[in-house]
Formats: C-alpha cells, structure tokens, sequence
C-alpha cells in the first residue's frame, strides 16, 4: 500500500530502507547545500521564463514547473550518469539538471548545457534540436535524454527500449521516465510499463501528481487517490513522495532506482504536488474558470525552497540569517527580482539567455532536411 | 453562456461552431459530447463553453487522457442509439484513438451489413502556419481518407462551419471534421450568420470564385491562399476560378468537371505531405473523369514530404503559400 509519509519503510520495494537507513542518510551537507542551490536555479528558470514570454521574447507554450521543482532535483540527483531520463512538458529544468553533479560546467557531463536549453527555448540553431520541434521535444543521444513527442506517455516504451539495449550490450543503467498523472490514462503507459515489469527492466516510472489535468481534476482521471496504485497491477513496487520535499522525492526515487539497479524491475513513485499557475501561460488567467482560488492558495503554501530551508535549519546545515538572505520562496513570477535569488544561480541562466539571444535562427531550408538519413 | 444573437452581428469561426454544438444538443436529446477539458475549461480553444452548465456531466464528459477509450466509448454509445461528439484537443492526437477509429467504428456498418450505424463525429483543431511545430500542426485527413467508412469535413469560413458541422451531427456514419485553428478568431472571415436552422450538406463543393483560365481546388486555410494567388494571376491578366471542396469525403467531383470544362487547367492544392496527400486523389480523379478537357498538365502544391518545422521559416520554406501556388498556376496557365 501507498503511503504518503516521508517514512519509507512501508513501501521499500527490496526490504532495506528503513528509518537510519535510507539514501539521503549517505548525503553530506554539501549536498544539501547543492540541493538547494539547484531548487533556486530551477525556480530561477522558470521565473525567468515567464519574464520574457511576458515580454514577448518567446514564442510557444511555456509550461511552468514552479512549485513543483523538488521533484526534478531530487530525482535526478541519484542518479549515474549513463543513466537515461525522459522528460516531458513541464520538465523543462531537467534538461540541464541531469548529471549535474558532475560540475554546472564539467563540459563532460551527461547532461545539456544551459546555452544548450536557452536555444531550445529561443528556436535558434544552437539548440540540440535545431529547433524544429518546440520546447520540450528535445533529447540527446549522447547525454541519454530521450527526446519527447507530444503525445503524451508516448516515451515509456523506448525508455523500456533503452535500458534493453543497455542490458543487452552489459551495462547496467536505469531509465526514470517523467509523467504527468493526466498522462497515466494512456494505454501506452500501462503497455509499456507491463512488457517492462515482465522483463524486470529499469524503468523507473515518476508520476507527477499536480492534481490537475489541464483543466481536468484528478478525480475525473483516477477513482483511487494515489496513481501509485497503478503499480499494483503489475506486481510492482508504487511509492508515493512528498513532491515538495526534494528529500522525500529524492529517498523514493532511488530506493526505486537502487531496486532496478539490482535487477529487480521497475517501479512507480508518484510525487505529490501542485501546479502553481495555469495548464500553459495562455491558460494563466483562465485556470480560474475550473480552479477555485483557495485551492491555489493552498497548494502553493509548500514552496519546495521553504521545505528544504527548513529542514537545513533543523539540521543544522543553514543559518535563518542564511536562510533569508535569498527568499524567493512563496513569490509568484511577477514579484520575485533577481535578487531574492543567489547571485551564481542568476549569472548562470543569463550566461544561457544572452547565447541564445545572440544565436542565429536555422535557415529555412533546413525544413526540409532530416526526413531520412543520407548517404552510405 | 448564451451567445447575444443580433441579425447584423457578424460571427468568428470558433463562435460558428459553437452555435451548431449548442444548437444541436438543444436538438438532439440523445446528443452527447466527450472529450479531454471539455467540460469547466470549455475546451482547450472554447468550442463547448458552456454546454457543462447546462447539461451537465450526463451529456458532458470531461475524459481521462485516452484517446483510445473516448473513441471506443462513444462508439459504444453509438451502437445503443447515442449521437456523440468526440473532442481530439488538437487533431495530432487523433493518432492515439488511431484503431478504434479505422477498425471499430468506420467498419461498423459494412460489417454488420447495415444492422449497425455509428452517428459519431470526431472534431478537432488542425492545420499548421501557426508555429504549433510537429505535433499541433497536422492535417492528417488522408489517413482516414484511406479508411473506407468515415466522412471528412474542412470548413473554411464560418458559414460552413457551422452548416457543415450541423449536417455532420445529423449524418448517421462517423464523420471527421478538420477544424482550421487559424481561423478560428481570424476577423477578416467573420461573417453574419442566419438567423434560422440551416446546414451545409455534406459532399458539396463550393465556387468560392468564377474565373475563366485556371482552376484551383483546395480546402482549408489555403482557400485563402489560392484567392491570393488569384489576385497576383489577375495582376498577369488571368482569371482563376477558386473551388473549396469542403468535403473530402465523399468529394463532389462533378462541381470540378464543370470548371474544367470551362477553364480547360488544373492546379490542386493540401496542406498535407505531397506522397499520398489528398490533392494527389483528385488529381487523380481528375485526369479520370477529365483529362480531355484538360490543355496543361495538373499540377499539385503541397507541403514538402516532411513533418511541420517549428521555428517560422522553416514552417512557410515546407508549406504551400500564395507564392508557391501563384508560380504553379502562372505555369498552368502559360502552358
Ligand atoms: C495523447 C495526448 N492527448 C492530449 C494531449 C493534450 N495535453 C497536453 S498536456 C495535457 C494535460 C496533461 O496533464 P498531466 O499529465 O497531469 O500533466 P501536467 O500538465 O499536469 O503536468 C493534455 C491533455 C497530449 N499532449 N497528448
Ligand atoms: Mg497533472
């Protein structure tokens, strides 16, 4: 059964998580303090954005993630490597947060450069993708991102794919796939995620429970109150995380991880949260004709910055005088300012914003190149 | 909401359509509507404002995101007597409902050898030029074009919309209907609308322009690129005629023969890639039922063989354009 406490012992998929020994127990408070540095960049990102979409510098749909950050941290801190994710819509951050422990800048690391992502979003040539596809529809072969389509869920079956080959050429990686709980409805999701439990492969399975569906509410999507529960048809393992608390996200999702790493098949961890602003920014000051205000209001009560803030202080790790010196938490877009940001997390996207600004657009005959591959 | 229906008041497309999906679940008690956000949001675009307040979630169902099972279901509904209206949020993720589409529902009556008809119609918005990029962009009406049994529609002005889709939610087999999201809220086409219940019958091409020199069939958005097109050709002293066939299936070919016969030349044109697109049938057709008329060989503008591109020029360098089918028809004519 699911469960929603930050206690994992309930729901360890291999018997070894308990309370003394869980993954977070092996980080240093060096660590945390990364963590916490990538919560503001990700916030940081997304403000940013929705800035210069504002402005009119952005074409395309902007999906926020604000509020809902913790679980792209969190999950992907763990995380080797040579391990695969697939990030959709509202994944925007994790583009360049994969592997980025390795070094914001270590030019060998397995994730995109913010120059890289900035492009993407800019529509210019720089981008991994050339932009020819908008936002989100981008990936990396090299860096192991598998590159989303718009139809949702759509990815499950080749992160299932990816992790055959990996296992099949003698490596051992594991593939996190990132999901809205709207997307769960789709067959290919349950298709997927059945072949993948039948050959015990290393998916990992992230559902990123927001409570909404564009406009639709959770309850006209699932009659069960946890999407963890579609595990249970599949005999496999369905954790829940708080998706505020990159802690909890980040205990889940590995003991899941270490579960596949060990053979023992996929897993699905709903992280539960809340979608701060509209579906995309043209549903920004629609949202309201379905969402009722107080429902907005509490579901941004638990900015993910204030709940790892938090838990640092009881650690010990952040001073409060630290903890205020950058408070960006609980401010919507329109109020926050660079400076309620520290000054590395703003340097570093504008290093990607000015690339991309200054980046050229493809030229128009690329339209027609790419549709097969030439030559040989 | 209730739509203030003044005589004079002139009418986008979108709010075309929503009058015909009122207007027919007002008609029709055994009318029903399904859909991703269809119900509070009203729709991704707007098109079913309303219809939850009023009917409620009996007539009104905001579905889970399940292209597959909102196609099976309606057509469940649809063999126990229920017309539905199906919303794909945007025609791309038709391709999700793909099977129950081709194999359930547009097979129905042939194999049931007329003991089963599925009134259903499947609507969305569809075509590209608004950088919607690969996935929100598609005209993909010669996949179900290829699939015997299922009715296509394309409207291209408001009048249409709201005539065809009417006919569309009375005609007892499934049909698609290709709704431009361009022109949606486009001010240049709004026009005022009757007062009284009217439809646009299915399979009726429509003389958008008379001309003498040159024949242009098309549907959609490029109607409006082939009266530009018209322009430029008067411009070089030719006079085109303009068809909108706004029913693909079943096309009305005779209204093209009568232009052919009087213009003597051909130019077609879809949005849609060129291999196996819908101009490539009525070339076809035409060089059928026409070829002694003909004093130019036809010729078809198309989207490039490629997906649509997201960044703007790449999207106008794939599509056909007023300068793409002004060229084609100059060739025609000059032949
Ligand atoms: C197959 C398919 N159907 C419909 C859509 C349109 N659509 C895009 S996002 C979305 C809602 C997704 O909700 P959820 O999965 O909960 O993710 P969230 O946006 O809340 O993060 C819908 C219906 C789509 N992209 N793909
Ligand atoms: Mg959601």
């Amino acid at each position: 059964m699911a469960t929603t406490t930050t206690d994992t012992a309930q729901t360890s998929p291999d018997g070894q998580s308990s309370p003394g020994n869980r993954p977070s127990d092996r980080l240093t408070h060096d660590d945390y303090r990364e963590l916490l540095k990538q919560l503001y960049l990700a916030r940081y990102f997304d403000v940013r954005l929705i800035k210069e979409k504002k402005r009119g510098r952005l074409r395309g749909t902007l999906y926020s993630s604000h509020n809902q950050e913790a679980i792209l941290v969190g999950s992907l801190y763990g995380l080797e490597p040579m391990d695969w994710i697939s990030p959709i819509h509202r994944d925007m951050p994790a583009f360049f947060l994969k592997d980025f422990r390795s070094g914001w800048d270590n030019p060998d690391r397995m994730g995109m450069t913010i120059e890289e992502v900035c492009s993407q979003v800019w529509g210019k040539a720089t981008s991994p993708g050339r932009a020819r596809d908008n936002w989100s529809h981008i990936g990396s072969k090299s860096k192991r991102i598998i590159h989303s389509t718009s139809m949702l869920a759509g990815t499950i079956p080749a992160a299932a794919g990816v992790v055959l080959a990996d296992r099949l050429n003698g490596l051992n990686t594991v593939a996190v796939t990132y999901n809205g709980e709207g997307s769960t409805a789709q067959g290919v999701f349950h298709e997927a995620i059945n072949f993948a439990a039948v050959e015990k492969l290393p998916v990992v399975t992230i559902i990123e429970n927001n409570q909404w569906a564009y406009g639709t509410p959770t309850h006209y999507e699932y009659p069960l109150e946890d999407f963890a529960r579609r595990a249970d048809g599949y005999g496999i393992p369905g954790l829940v995380a708080d998706g505020q608390d990159v802690i909890d996200v980040y205990n889940k999702v590995m003991q899941a991880v270490e579960h596949a790493r060990s053979g023992n098949g996929p897993s699905i961890v709903e992280c539960k949260t809340f979608r701060a602003y509209g579906h995309g920014d043209h549903d920004d000051d629609r949202a309201e004709k379905y969402r009722p205000a107080e429902e907005v209001e509490k579901g941004r009560k638990r900015d993910p910055l204030h709940v790892m803030k938090t838990r640092m202080i009881e650690m010990g790790i952040l001073t409060q005088e630290e903890a205020d010196k950058h408070p960006a938490e609980g401010k919507g877009a329109s109020e926050v300012t660079d400076a309620d940001f520290p000054a590395e997390v703003s340097e570093y996207l504008s290093r990607g914003v000015n690339f991309a600004v200054k980046a050229p657009l493809p030229d128009e005959t690329e339209g027609a190149m790419w549709v097969f591959k030439e030559g040989e | 909401m209730a739509i203030a229906v003044t005589p004079d008041t002139k009418k986008n497309y979108l709010t075309a359509l929503k009058e015909a999906i009122a207007e027919e679940m007002a008609r029709n008690p055994d009318m029903i509507c399904m859909g991703e956000d269809i119900g509070a949001l009203g729709g991704a675009f707007g098109v079913t404002d309303g219809l939850i307040a009023q009917y409620g979630r009996e007539r009104v169902y905001d579905m889970p995101i399940s292209e597959a099972a909102i196609v099976g279901t309606a057509c469940g509904l649809c063999l126990n007597g229920k017309t539905v209206m199906v919303e794909m949020q945007f025609i791309d993720f038709i391709s999700c409902g793909f099977d129950q589409i081709v194999n359930m529902t547009a097979t129905y009556h042939y194999r049931t050898a007329g003991e089963v008809n599925i009134p259903m119609v499947i609507r969305g918005p569809a075509g590209a030029y608004g950088g919607g990029a690969l996935y929100h962009s598609q005209m993909n009406e010669a996949w179900f074009a290829n699939s015997p049994g299922l009715k296509i529609i394309c409207p291209s002005t408001p009048y249409d919309a709201k005539g065809l889709m009417k006919a569309a939610l009375r005609d007892p087999n499934p049909v698609i209907v290709y709704e431009i999201k361009d022109l949606y809220r486009k001010r240049e086409i709004e026009e005022v609308l009757p007062e009284e219940d009217y439809v646009v019958p299915l399979g009726k091409a429509k003389v958008v322009q008379e001309g003498d020199d040159v024949t242009i069939v098309t549907y959609g958005q490029n109607v409006y690129h082939a009266l530009g097109a018209a322009e430029k050709l008067k411009e070089e002293g030719f006079s085109a005629e303009v068809i909108d066939i706004r029913t693909i299936v079943p096309l009305d070919e005779d209204t093209i023969v009568e232009s052919l016969k009087k213009t003597n030349r051909l130019v077609v044109v879809n949005e849609a890639p060129r291999t196996c697109g819908f101009a490539g049938e009525l070339l076809s057709r035409m060089t059928e039922r026409a070829f002694e008329y003909l004093d130019a060989p036809p010729v078809r503008i198309t989207r490039m063989d490629t997906p649509v591109p997201w960044v703007k020029p790449l999207e106008l360098y794939v599509l056909p354009s007023v300068a793409k089918i002004t060229e084609a028809a100059l060739k025609v004519c000059r032949y």
